[in-house]
Formats: C-alpha cells, sequence, structure tokens
C-alpha cells in the first residue's frame, strides 16, 4: 500500500514537472484581433499573417522554445480589448501583444504601459496612435501618411478638387477628418461635407442623397469592414458615380470583389510583392501556396509584426536575457533596422515604421499599384 | 429635392422595417414569446437566399422559396423544441427571452462559420437607381419593397380577421383555455404564428440583401428595430407596428435634412423614447400594462 501511494506520488510530481517544462517549453505572444462582430473578417486575414511568421520561426528554429500565439477576441471594441488584454498580461503572462483598430489600441495601450508589455499595432491607423509611450509599436504607416500620400496624387494627377468625407464615427475616422482638413486645403483641395456614421450603421441610401447634394469630385470613405463594403454599394446603387477613395482597410477580399468598387483607390505601404529579397519572396511563395492567392500589406504588417518579435527575442536569448517587454523594447531601440516583408525596416524613435506608400486601384484581382509615393 | 429624395428612402427603409416589425409583434402579441431571435430567422432567409441564388445560381423564384422555407422551419422549431419546453415547464418571460437571446447570438456565430463574417451582396440590376427627375434617384427595389409591404400586410389583415384560424389566432394570446373550448389547439396555433410571423421577415430579408447586402451582425439590427417598433406601435397591435416602421425608416431618413448622419441611428430611439413619455400604449396599441 506504502509502495502504491509512493509510486503514485511520483508519478503525480513526475507528471506535474513535465507538464511545467511542457509549459515553459512554450513562448507565448498574444493578439487582440476581432474574431467574431462585423470586422471579424480582418481578424481572419491578420491571423494569417501572423500564424505564417509563426511557422517560420519555428521551422527555422530562431528560437529556443516554440512560439506559439494566443488570440482573444477584441471584436474590434475597445471594451472587449482591454478585456482580452488584461487576460494576455495577468494571467498569461505574454510579454508581446498584436494589437488591431484605432480604438482598441488606444484602449490598451495604458496597460501596456503600466506592466511594461509591448503592444504592436499593423491595423489600426490612426495617427495619434504613434503617441501611445515607447511600449506602443505601428508596423504600419499611420493614416496622415495615407492622406498626405493620395490628396496630392488625385488633385494633381486625377485632377479632383471637391472632397466628401464620409467617415466612422470613433478615433480612426475622427483623426482621417483632422488629417483631410489640414492637408486638402494646403494641396489645393476643398472638404465640401464631411459626414460621420455610427459604427453599427448599415443604411446609407439617405446619406448618399447628402453626399450628391454637396456635387463632389471624390468621396473619401473612412471606415471599415463590412461598413465600408456596404457604403460602397449603396453609394453606387444610389446613382453616385465620382472617384471612392479609401485608405488600406480597402485591402480585404469583400471589397476587391465587390463589382460596385471597381476602380475605387485606396493607399497602402509600398510593398513589392515580385521582390527578390528572399524575406519577402519566403512570405509572398508560402502564403500563396497556403491559401492559393496573393498577400494583402495587412497580412504582410502581421507575419512583419511576428518576424520583429521572433528577431528580438533570439537577440535576448543570445545574450542571456529574459523575454521581456522591457528588454524587448531595449533590443529594438538598439537594433533600429529589420529584414522584414518588403524589405528593410526602420522604426523612427516614436515606435512607428516609416515606409513609401503606394496608391491602388480596386481591380477585382487584389488591386493594381497607380502610384509610389515616397515620404 | 433632397427632403424628395430622403422621403422615398425613408418609406423603402420604412416598408422593410415595417414588414420585419409586423412579424415580431404578431408572434409578441399572440403566443406573448419576446422572439428575439426574430432577428436570427431575417438573417437565415436573407443567407439562404443569397446562396441559392448568388453562389448555387439557381432561379430567384427557388432563392425565394428556399428563403421562405428556411425561416418557417427555423421558427416552427424553435416554437416547437426551445419555447414550448420552456413554457410547460416553467413558463416564465424572461426564461424564454434569455433563450430566445442565446438562439440569436448561436445563429449569428453558425452564419459567420458558415458563410463567412464578412460582407457579402446579391448583385442585381433591380438595386441599381435610376434618375427619376434631375437629382432624384429610385431604384426598382424601393418599389417593390412597398407592394411587398402592402401586398403582404393586407393579405396577413384579411387571414386574421376572415379565417376561423387567424381569429383563433388572435384570441390565442387572451384566452387558451377559451380556444381549447373551441376545439382548437393553441399548441398548433401558436405554430402557425410562428410560421406567418417568420415568412414575414423574408420579403424584408431578400431586399435588404439586394439592396444594402449583409453580415452575421445585421441579426442585432433587425431584432432593435423590431423592439422600437413593437414599442410605439403599441404591443399586440399589427397596424401600429406597421406604421411604426414606417415612421422609424421615415425618421431616421428625414433626420439628415437637418442632422448629421451620427444621429440617424440615435432618431429611432428618441422617437422610442417620446412614445414611452407620451402615449406608451403606442399608436393603435393597448397600454403596456395590460
Amino acid at each position: 500500500m506504502i509502495f502504491a501511494k509512493k509510486t503514485l506520488s511520483i508519478s503525480l510530481l513526475a507528471f506535474a514537472a513535465w507538464g511545467a517544462c511542457a509549459q515553459a517549453a512554450d513562448l507565448k505572444i498574444g493578439a487582440l484581433f476581432p474574431m467574431s462582430g462585423p470586422n471579424a473578417t480582418y481578424g481572419d486575414i491578420f491571423g494569417t499573417g501572423a500564424n505564417l511568421a509563426a511557422e517560420h520561426i519555428n521551422a527555422d528554429k530562431i528560437l529556443k522554445e516554440k512560439l506559439t500565439i494566443q488570440y482573444e477576441d477584441s471584436q474590434a471594441l475597445p471594451q472587449q480589448g482591454v478585456i482580452g488584454m488584461n487576460k494576455l498580461v495577468n494571467v498569461t503572462k505574454v510579454p508581446y501583444v498584436l494589437s488591431a483598430f484605432t480604438g482598441v489600441s488606444k484602449a490598451i495601450s495604458t496597460t501596456a504601459a503600466r506592466t511594461k508589455t509591448v503592444a504592436i499595432n499593423g491595423g489600426g491607423v490612426g495617427p495619434d496612435l504613434a503617441d501611445l509611450g515607447p511600449y506602443f509599436w505601428n508596423i504600419i504607416p499611420l493614416a496622415n501618411f495615407e492622406v498626405k500620400a493620395i490628396i496630392p496624387y488625385l488633385i494633381k494627377e486625377r485632377k479632383l478638387k471637391r472632397f466628401v468625407l464620409v467617415y466612422v464615427d470613433d478615433p480612426l475616422g475622427a483623426s482621417i477628418r483632422k488629417e483631410m482638413t489640414d492637408t486638402l486645403p494646403k494641396a489645393g483641395g476643398e472638404l465640401v461635407e464631411a459626414l460621420s456614421v455610427p459604427a453599427s450603421s448599415q443604411q446609407f441610401s439617405g446619406i448618399a442623397a447628402r453626399v450628391r447634394a454637396a456635387k463632389p469630385d471624390a468621396i473619401y470613405i473612412a471606415s471599415y469592414g463590412s461598413q465600408e463594403a456596404q457604403i460602397v454599394k449603396q453609394f453606387r446603387d444610389n446613382g453616385l458615380k465620382q472617384q471612392l477613395v479609401s485608405y488600406s482597410a480597402f485591402s480585404i477580399p469583400e471589397i476587391n470583389k465587390l463589382p460596385e468598387a471597381a476602380g475605387a483607390l485606396y493607399t497602402t505601404q509600398n510593398v513589392d510583392w515580385n521582390s527578390t529579397d528572399p524575406v519577402t519572396k519566403r512570405f509572398v511563395d508560402d502564403y500563396k501556396k497556403k491559401y492559393n492567392k496573393m498577400p494583402t500589406a495587412y497580412v504582410a504588417n502581421y507575419y512583419n509584426a511576428v518576424r520583429l518579435f521572433g528577431l528580438l527575442a533570439q537577440q535576448l536569448e543570445k545574450q542571456g536575457k529574459p523575454v521581456t517587454g522591457e528588454n524587448l523594447l531595449a533590443q529594438r531601440i538598439e537594433t533600429k533596422t529589420f529584414d522584414l516583408v518588403g524589405g528593410k525596416a526602420t522604426f523612427a524613435s516614436n515606435g512607428t515604421v516609416i515606409s513609401a506608400m503606394q496608391v491602388n486601384e480596386v481591380d477585382g484581382k487584389g488591386g493594381k499599384v497607380v502610384s509610389v509615393v515616397s515620404q | 429635392m433632397l427632403l424628395l429624395q430622403l422621403l422615398i428612402n425613408g418609406i423603402q427603409v420604412g416598408a422593410l422595417y415595417a414588414l420585419i416589425a409586423v412579424g415580431f409583434s404578431l408572434i409578441f402579441g399572440s403566443t406573448r414569446v419576446f422572439h428575439f431571435a426574430h432577428g436570427a430567422t431575417f438573417t437565415i432567409a436573407a443567407y439562404v437566399f443569397y446562396y441559392v441564388y448568388s453562389v448555387a445560381h439557381l432561379h430567384w423564384l427557388l432563392a425565394v422559396l428556399g428563403a421562405a422555407l428556411a425561416a418557417v422551419v427555423f421558427g416552427v422549431l424553435l416554437d416547437r423544441f426551445v419555447y414550448a419546453p420552456i413554457q410547460r415547464h416553467e413558463g416564465s418571460f424572461f426564461t424564454v427571452f434569455v433563450a430566445s437571446l442565446g438562439i440569436g447570438i448561436i445563429v449569428q456565430n453558425l452564419i459567420g462559420m458558415i458563410f463567412g463574417r464578412g460582407f457579402v451582396s446579391v448583385s442585381t440590376p433591380l438595386s441599381r437607381s435610376a434618375e427619376l427627375i434631375p437629382g432624384l434617384y429610385v431604384s426598382p427595389l424601393s418599389g417593390i419593397a412597398i407592394v411587398c409591404a402592402i401586398v403582404f400586410f393586407g393579405a396577413l389583415q384579411l387571414f386574421l380577421m376572415r379565417t376561423h384560424i387567424g381569429m383563433g389566432m388572435r384570441a390565442l394570446s387572451e384566452n387558451p383555455e377559451l380556444i381549447r373550448v373551441y376545439g382548437l389547439s393553441p399548441r398548433r396555433l401558436s405554430t402557425i404564428v410562428f410560421a406567418l410571423g417568420s415568412l414575414l421577415a423574408v420579403p424584408a430579408a431578400i431586399l435588404s440583401a439586394a439592396s444594402s447586402g449583409l453580415n452575421p451582425a445585421v441579426t442585432h439590427h433587425v431584432m432593435l428595430i423590431s423592439l422600437a417598433a413593437t414599442i410605439v406601435g403599441g404591443v399586440g397591435s399589427l397596424r401600429g407596428a406597421a406604421c411604426a416602421g414606417l415612421l422609424l425608416g421615415l425618421s431616421e431618413n428625414l433626420a439628415l435634412l437637418y442632422l448629421e448622419p451620427q444621429w440617424s441611428e440615435a432618431v429611432t430611439f428618441i422617437v422610442l423614447f417620446l412614445f414611452i413619455l407620451f402615449r406608451p400604449s403606442g399608436f393603435f396599441g393597448r397600454a403596456i400594462t395590460s
């Protein structure tokens, strides 16, 4: 009986030790993506990039441990984002969190700063995301770059002067409105009307009437996800034939395959998908093999965000330092430039990546580049 | 011209809201089941239509029949296998409401898993507006929505007024025992109520799929409208629900004359608030407390 008890105790101890080892064998980072709700489509897209990077990092054995990503559903809502962030930071204790959407990113930034956890955004583009402290990084050029890149192109190349802005009533929309208000007069254009819509709104026929009454040359749409697609469809159905313009949120399949969106222009950071640079080539080849389609800028951003973590953690491990948010930040400042998809990337002192921009046209095949703009 | 345009848009949207609200109000008024999953019925019908017509590329009539069948089957199954057992064992209004809310959320997620969580739309030339007079754009779908609302509401009224089953349905909420005395089965009547109420959501679902497009989250919007229209119209009053749906659609659109679009949804709640404050019995309805 005593022998049996001892055997059981030893087995339990061994099992517990094995469990602890198995836990220690994984290096976890977090991701706060919308996995449900009207913007869940972005969560799916972001996840493909992040997962592919983790697969590559694990296949190359860049880190001593296996890298895994714990996903939490932000629903693209600040409140849900904060709940998810608290779980990731306090329960899972991750050193690095992938963030998305301007409202969510702003909401979680205080937790990131307080707990010295790196939050890296590859999807939100509100310009004030550049001012959220040293632990909040942006691996996507922000909306000020996007607006500044496309407005001169529209005015000089397309001869469009009068603009109507239809923007979602949230921090992203407000920041794009501010950028348009500042940028348009300097570039020789005019913002004749700015109409804000609630994030949950699905009916835009009435707004189309207001837009038509303003007689614009171009309509800039600053929303995201299903709502952007609904705005485009309903505007076209309601007889608006003007040039439609937007930002990187347009680089989603729903917009790409929407017949009413054909010819719309939008900005993204400049990525040469045909580049022979080994990081970019491997990313594009493997993505195409896995998903049977070309990647988009968003996919590249979250691939880069995870790859960046891999590179930083690798350097920390080589130095025998623990992979903490604090050490990751110090290492990023020290390394400065990284080999990522799209070429070498450099971070500005505010933790935001600097990149050339491109103007794309929706063509039903993933978008064609019509202009490249250096920043 | 802007006023006229917004008026026409408001009538079109209001007609769709009216159809949704009448279905919800019929179910609530007759069975006293707060059928929050009515939004899910709408979404199922819309996605079935989208799948049969736009993905399977079958005839639109088959798509309409498929959508109607799916909506009716969903409504009836829900009544038989969710609401009826709860009512048999406990009968609590709140439990039924929570069950309904839960079903709505489950359906929304299932639809997201099956059809994807992004935006889909049914491409049809009927949604394209033509310029009737300079500056006034109207699509054929506007006319179809209005005609559908009139035809369906008229047919429902005739059914309720002129048939034994219809009269039984009207009496169902008042006195189920009396219905038994007259040889009718309250359970069977309840099934018919759910079938009819669910059917009423179908034209609105199809027209919405074609005019504004879909995503699984549309369920919430449909429910908010149903709820607001039922209260504004007066609980149990179908005429009231129809008028309230129209009023909400018109208010949302006409508010754009003076207000920023971000206020258009808030207008629904302002109308609701004003009715609760000054006319709690709604347009033609009974007092809410009854």
